[in-house]
């Protein structure tokens, strides 16, 4: 119990842009434990998209890892450059579903077809051996009719079962990892509601460790035990997903809490945030969040808060954990409009 | 159902679609009151898009009709009246990424409909316009001369909220008009066009799969499956008497964002075919007679 599979350490990740160089990550550690679900949630452009693809070694060409490491297994997957040591991870260890199903599959090869590629690279399966292999991995995925979606293609299934065709492909190389990046963002609810189901399941019978990268709060609610809170590079608040949606301290994990329509009440403004999250120059100074932040103290312009910690699960990074700083009381978050 | 006593501002009467032998929309009527946003939710095929599309003459119907202000707005209508019609009626789309001219400045996306609307104005005029409307949505008069892809998505939201406010429309469509956007971003969008419906008292139809989300900011809900309207309800009644067994899997598919919520099972329901009446059972409240109870 309790033994991380994957140690990302102080990870930091730039991008040039033209003549700049932007920081898309700085200095990210979060061990993940073996068989757990951890929920990474932020707005767009806070780096969490970008943190997976650094762990799969799929960053674009523009982008690099400038320092920090990533312990697998006692190898630290920071230092592979070359495709041809990528091999044992990628798809072995590590498995990825997409948020569009649509883009992620091959349109013009069946369901079948990406299906055994990948059993016979990876498993070396071949005939009808790797066709046995994929009915049975559709028919886990929760196809109803395994052996006739081997020969659909994309277009003539749904996008649930595309995202399911997907989970299948993801589970043939037997990974330990499964990163999914807004597995249901393109879903209807009903099917998001399957779809989450089936990942929890898969969890449980391949003994998987998921990260799901979200906004949707709803999502990490109800799949997450575990939840970090990102904002511009940086991972600002870490915590069971019961401390993070009661018991929040970051005043930026209370604005997305408090934005939500579902905690709105009719006719009043939701809460929002001004403003857009910066671009990480090397120029921003201080806290990134503190221009945003209604709670901002002198300091946050000045320095970057540590790693605060509130229990031994808990930690954010805000001056205002800080013994000096003003006492704030955080909104009452408890308060959920429940539905139905 | 009663006779309404006011004018509707847009009005479905028994609107059917079809896409090829495809019935996408099956004998919809509704109502959509002035001043009120009225919420359009199913699934993707629900047929929602396309009653949304139907009022803006973008797809043909089979049957029924569509008035806006007691004028018919369907099939073959006067010159005149198609020509007033963007001035009455406008539309925000999903995807601000998709939905803006790449190649144009924001004052010729913003200012385009303006040269086809009812009155001449000079480009002088025009821009005038354009920057009360930049101003109306939060934005900085400067960005008349940028082009889309500087803008953020709650920024290029706003534009194309300030396209449809320069026509002085009395009614909005606005399909899936925060699903592309973050949180953060979707609250300042939902704050801006509730600040300009009490401004301007316009009406929105709101397009969503979001049943919270709409639960939040509509007046009514109109809840479509498979192209039929299955229940209509004042928002607060739909969610705390859902009546109709598709309305219920819906709210229970939907995870609040609440990890100590209970796992409430959807329940089991089949689209039922037939034609069962629609039948009031509270005041506002109507319900399909064919997965109630």
């Amino acid at each position: 119990m309790d033994r991380t599979i994957l140690d990302i350490q102080a990870l930091k990740v730039g991008f040039s842009l033209g003549r700049e160089r932007i920081w898309v990550l700085r200095g990210v550690s979060l061990p993940l434990l073996e068989g757990e679900s951890l929920a990474v949630v932020g707005e767009s452009g806070s780096g969490k998209s970008v943190l997976v693809k650094a762990c799969m070694g799929l960053l674009e060409g523009n982008g690099w890892i400038e320092s920090g490491k990533i312990w697998y297994n006692r190898k630290n997957l920071a230092l592979l450059r070359r495709e041809r040591e990528w091999l044992p991870y990628r798809g072995a260890v590590m498995a990825m579903v997409m948020q569009d199903p649509m883009t992620s599959l091959n349109p013009v090869r069946t369901a079948g077809a990406q299906l055994m590629e990948t059993l016979r690279l990876h498993q070396g399966l071949k005939g009808s051996a790797a066709r046995d292999a994929a009915a049975a991995l559709l028919a886990d995925v929760g196809m109803a009719d395994p052996a006739a979606c081997l020969k659909r293609y994309p277009h003539e299934l749904s996008g649930g079962m595309r995202q399911r065709v997907v989970i299948a492909i993801a589970l043939a190389c037997r990974p330990r990892i499964l990163f999914c990046d807004e597995p249901t963002t393109a879903l209807d609810v009903t099917v998001q509601a399957q779809i989450l189901e089936l990942l929890e399941r898969m969890k449980a019978k391949y003994r998987l460790s998921l990260v799901y990268i979200t906004h949707d709060l709803g999502v990490v609610a109800r799949c997450a035990q575990r939840v970090a809170v990102m904002y511009a590079g940086q991972i600002v608040e870490m915590g069971l997903v019961r401390e993070i949606f009661y018991d929040a301290r970051h005043p930026y994990t209370w604005a997305l809490l408090a934005s939500l329509p579902q905690r709105g009440v009719r006719g009043q403004p939701l809460y929002s945030l001004a403003g857009a999250p910066p671009v990480m120059t090397d120029k921003v100074r201080g806290d990134p969040f503190a221009p945003r932040n209604p709670y901002a103290l002198a300091i946050d312009y000045e320095r970057e808060p540590p790693a605060f910690s509130i229990s031994p699960t808990h930690w954010a990074r805000t001056w205002l954990m800080d013994p000096r700083a003003p006492k704030v009381p955080s909104p009452a978050l408890r308060q959920v409009r429940r539905l139905g | 159902m009663k006779p309404v006593s006011i004018t509707p501002l847009l009005a479905f009467q028994d609107v059917s679609i079809d896409y090829g032998p495809f019935r996408a929309v099956d004998g919809v009527t509704l109502a959509l009151r002035p001043g009120e946003t009225l919420g359009l939710a199913g699934e993707s095929g629900s047929g929602k898009s396309t009653l949304g599309r139907a009022a803006l003459r973008l797809s043909p119907l089979a049957a029924g009709a569509i008035y806006m202000e007691g004028e018919r707005i369907s099939g073959p209508i006067p010159r005149d009246r198609a020509r007033k019609l963007p001035g009455r009626l406008q539309m925000i789309f999903q995807d601000p990424m998709a939905s803006l001219n790449e190649r144009a400045k924001v004052e010729y996306i913003v200012t385009e409909g303006l040269m086809n609307g009812p009155r001449r104005l000079s480009a002088r005029e025009r821009r005038a316009v354009g920057l009360k409307a930049l101003e109306a949505v939060g934005l900085d008069g400067a960005m008349m001369d940028r082009f889309p892809h500087e803008f953020s998505g709650g920024q290029r939201q706003r534009i194309g909220i300030a396209r449809a406010l320069v026509m002085d429309p009395a009614c909005i469509i606005a399909d899936e008009p925060v699903s592309a956007l973050d949180v953060s971003a979707r609250a300042q969008v939902l704050n801006l066009m509730a600040q300009l419906k009490r401004q301007r008292n316009m009406g929105y139809l709101f397009i969503s799969h979001d049943l919270a989300l709409m639960g939040y900011f509509c007046d009514r809900i109109a809840v479509l499956c498979r192209g039929r309207l299955v229940e209509l309800a004042p928002a607060e009644a739909l969610f705390t008497k859902p009546a109709h067994a598709y309305t219920r899997a819906l709210l229970a598919a939907a995870p609040l964002p609440d990890p100590d919520a209970p796992r409430t099972a959807a329940p089991a329901w089949k689209p039922p075919k037939g034609n069962a009446p629609l039948r009031q059972i509270a005041p506002g409240h109507f319900v399909r007679m064919d997965g109630e109870g």
